[in-house]
């Protein structure tokens, strides 16, 4: 799925285009309007300036004053204005001195109207024009119809806009894709939060934090608060689940132990009493255990494992009476693990008891940060000879001797194997066994 | 030896009492953690066995009160909580030794056995003394490899004396540990029970095995033998 930068940006890059565009056709249409429409206000002050310098003789002799011509240019050969007055039928009656080429027709208007409008020489140059049609009143009352035509070569002002146009779209061309680039920067910016939301979810999935930080947006702390609030309520309720399957093994096995020592008489209904006491035990222990090791890891919190190790072995020192059995502890103070405590003390529990009840002198307990690793090795008797996984199975012991239902290791596999680590047995080359516990 | 049962499963702690009493051993028992609190820092015990569920004190804190008042007699915690938290939580609380529900009565006077033992400093369940031994596992004594029939009080007393084997013990110390609370208690029959086992145990008088000190009490005047620690 799209991230939400990329749809922003490219929702944003085509409506900038869009806008762009628009934005360009519409800044070169009004100058281009209105730079027309400035030389039409100036060719009309042209037509009335002639009309100015126009006088008409009671014979209807039309005559325009030159030195009184509104331009100068007017008079000069090689200029860009040109003016003529053309009667009402089509004859010209007067012409600027620089309208050397016929300029274009003249149209059929009504009087007192002006006509602007744009149109191509026979040169194929661009022209300005106006016309403008009048009606002189002469002496005797009657009327003189004529038009003033003014028009004006633009080759300047088409060039002068094309060159700005040029420049408009350029320069808005180059703005446009940093907008995007921009927006891009901005939203990486802006949405840096959420990716921080995203990461710490990460890390709370692998275990390597508790909760999300509070230190967010506050448009994102509702988010964040919730979000903590149902992990905690998740935590809080897979402990309540735990302890409630707890306290039903625990408290079924009371009862279970008075039917046992019931059976323990030694009568033909004692023997059945023994033998179904034995399976709900078995059943009891299996699924108790069973329904308790689905703890997903990020519900676990970080604990440090040496002085787990410590108390276990003085409590076995206490189990064991000391001095037989001795533990070397060697596990960094700062070494932790994402795992419940009872969990972690089940696993090294197990390990180091069997280390005991098979015939260890020394214990050496030593941690690997890189590796994540706890590593158990006794100066025992050594795993039997034959494949070792084999002992990481429910139910079959390394030996026979030594009390114990045989599910002490294979249930340390189980809990490591539910966080999402690993158990490993290795031979010792000086002759005992070792455990390594790898923590994910 | 007396020996408290804390439990509050009626049943169950009629099974313990009555396997304990038939091994020899004088009863205090209590049904709640006050009462067996109260017994626990009272009355004078060579082993304790106590639940940690109980109504009233729990069984952690109990164990941790009688250890604070300097009680040091072995503490046995039988309890139904299996994990290594709990019986870790339990050893550091002041507790020896941890068995957990269900049990087979054999594990536990076995357990029962090794913590007296080693209370006595003997790693082995048969304690020597120069001709005398004795088998804690089949409550068998012998002289001379001789199998000694003794009532179920002499084996007591003998047993008393041998696992504060060079002690000396005072009368009321010896009935404190052979009795019951409710049991009618005569200083007198106490001195029955030494001749009868020094007509046992000493019948050609060449052994001397328990000594009188007068005004004081009785002590085991034999010297310890075989496997000790």
């Amino acid at each position: 799925m799209q991230s939400i930068t990329s749809r922003l940006v490219i929702g944003t890059s085509l409506f900038i285009v869009l806008f762009f565009v628009l934005l360009a056709v519409s800044i070169s249409y009004s100058v281009h309007a209105r730079a027309e429409t400035a030389r039409y206000d100036a060719l009309k002050g042209v037509v009335y300036g002639i009309l100015g310098a126009t006088d008409i003789d009671n014979n209807a002799m039309l005559t325009v004053s030159s030195p009184n011509l509104p331009d100068d240019s007017l008079n000069s050969f090689n200029a860009n204005l040109y003016a003529e007055i053309v009667g009402n039928d089509r004859s010209i009656l007067w012409k600027s001195n620089s309208t050397v080429q016929p300029l274009p027709e003249t149209s059929i208007r009504p009087i007192n109207d002006w006509m602007f409008e744009k149109v191509t020489n026979e040169d194929g140059i661009d022209l300005l024009r106006v016309q403008y049609v009048i009606a002189w009143e002469l002496e005797n009352g009657e009327e003189l119809p004529f038009i003033v035509h003014v028009a004006e070569n633009v080759e300047d002002l088409t060039t002068q806009l094309k060159r700005f146009d040029t420049v408009l779209w350029l320069s808005l061309l180059g703005v446009a894709p940093l907008l995007p680039i921009l927006q891009w920067i901005m939203l990486r910016v802006s949405l840096k939060p959420l990716r921080d939301i995203g990461l710490e979810i990460d890390e709370i999935e692998q275990g390597e934090r508790d909760t999300l930080s509070e230190s967010v947006p506050k448009e994102l702390q509702a988010l964040t608060g919730s979000l903590n609030t149902l992990l905690s309520s998740e935590r809080e309720r897979h402990s309540q689940y735990k302890n409630l399957l707890g306290d039903l093994s625990h408290n079924l096995k009371t009862p279970l132990s008075v039917l046992q020592n019931i059976g323990e008489k030694n009568t033909q209904t004692g023997q059945s009493i023994l033998q179904q006491t034995e399976l709900m035990k078995s059943s009891l222990a299996r699924y108790a255990e069973r329904a308790t090791l689905k703890a997903p890891r990020y519900l676990s919190p970080s604990v440090f494992v040496a002085p787990f190790i410590q108390r276990i072995a003085n409590s076995l020192y206490k189990l064991y009476d000391s001095p037989t059995v001795n533990f070397d502890v060697q596990v960094d103070s700062s070494f932790s693990v994402r795992i419940d405590e009872t969990d972690l003390m089940e696993v090294l529990g197990n390990l180091l008891e069997n280390a005991c009840k098979y015939g260890a002198h020394n214990v050496h307990i030593t941690s690997d940060h890189d590796q994540k690793a706890i590593t158990i090795k006794d100066d025992g008797p050594g795993w039997p000879v034959g494949d070792l996984s084999q002992y990481t199975q429910r139910g079959i012991r390394a030996d026979t001797h030594t009390q114990g239902q045989g599910i002490g290791l294979a249930a340390s596999v189980q809990i490591m194997q539910s966080y999402g680590g690993r158990l490993e047995l290795v031979r010792i080359d000086s002759g005992g066994a070792g455990v390594i516990l790898y923590f994910s | 030896m007396r020996a408290l049962v804390v439990e509050d499963e009626p049943t169950l702690r009629e099974q313990l009492v009555d396997t304990l009493r038939q091994t020899g051993f004088a009863i205090d028992q209590a049904g709640d953690g006050d009462e067996g609190l109260y017994l626990a820092q009272n009355m004078p015990l060579d082993l304790a066995i106590v639940d940690l569920g109980l109504p009233g004190k729990d069984g952690l804190s109990l164990i941790q009160n009688v250890r604070k008042q300097n009680l040091n007699y072995p503490i046995l915690i039988l309890t139904a909580r299996d994990t290594w938290q709990d019986k870790v939580d339990g050893l550091e609380a002041g507790a020896d030794d941890y068995l957990t529900k269900p049990f087979h009565m054999e594990e536990l006077l076995a357990r029962v056995r090794a913590l007296l033992r080693r209370t006595g400093g003997w790693s082995d369940s048969v304690m020597k003394f120069d001709r005398l031994s004795i088998d804690t596992r089949a409550q068998q004594v012998t002289v001379d490899e001789k199998v000694i029939e003794l009532t179920a009080y002499e084996y007591r007393v003998l047993t008393y004396l041998a696992t504060n084997g060079g002690k000396v013990i005072s009368k009321s110390t010896l009935l404190d540990h052979l009795y019951d609370e409710d049991t009618d208690r005569d200083p007198n029959i106490l001195e029955v029970f030494i001749r009868r086992l020094r007509q046992k145990l000493d019948a050609d008088k060449s052994l001397n095995p328990i000594e009188t000190l007068r005004g004081r009490g009785y002590r085991l005047a034999l010297t310890r033998s075989g496997a000790q620690d």
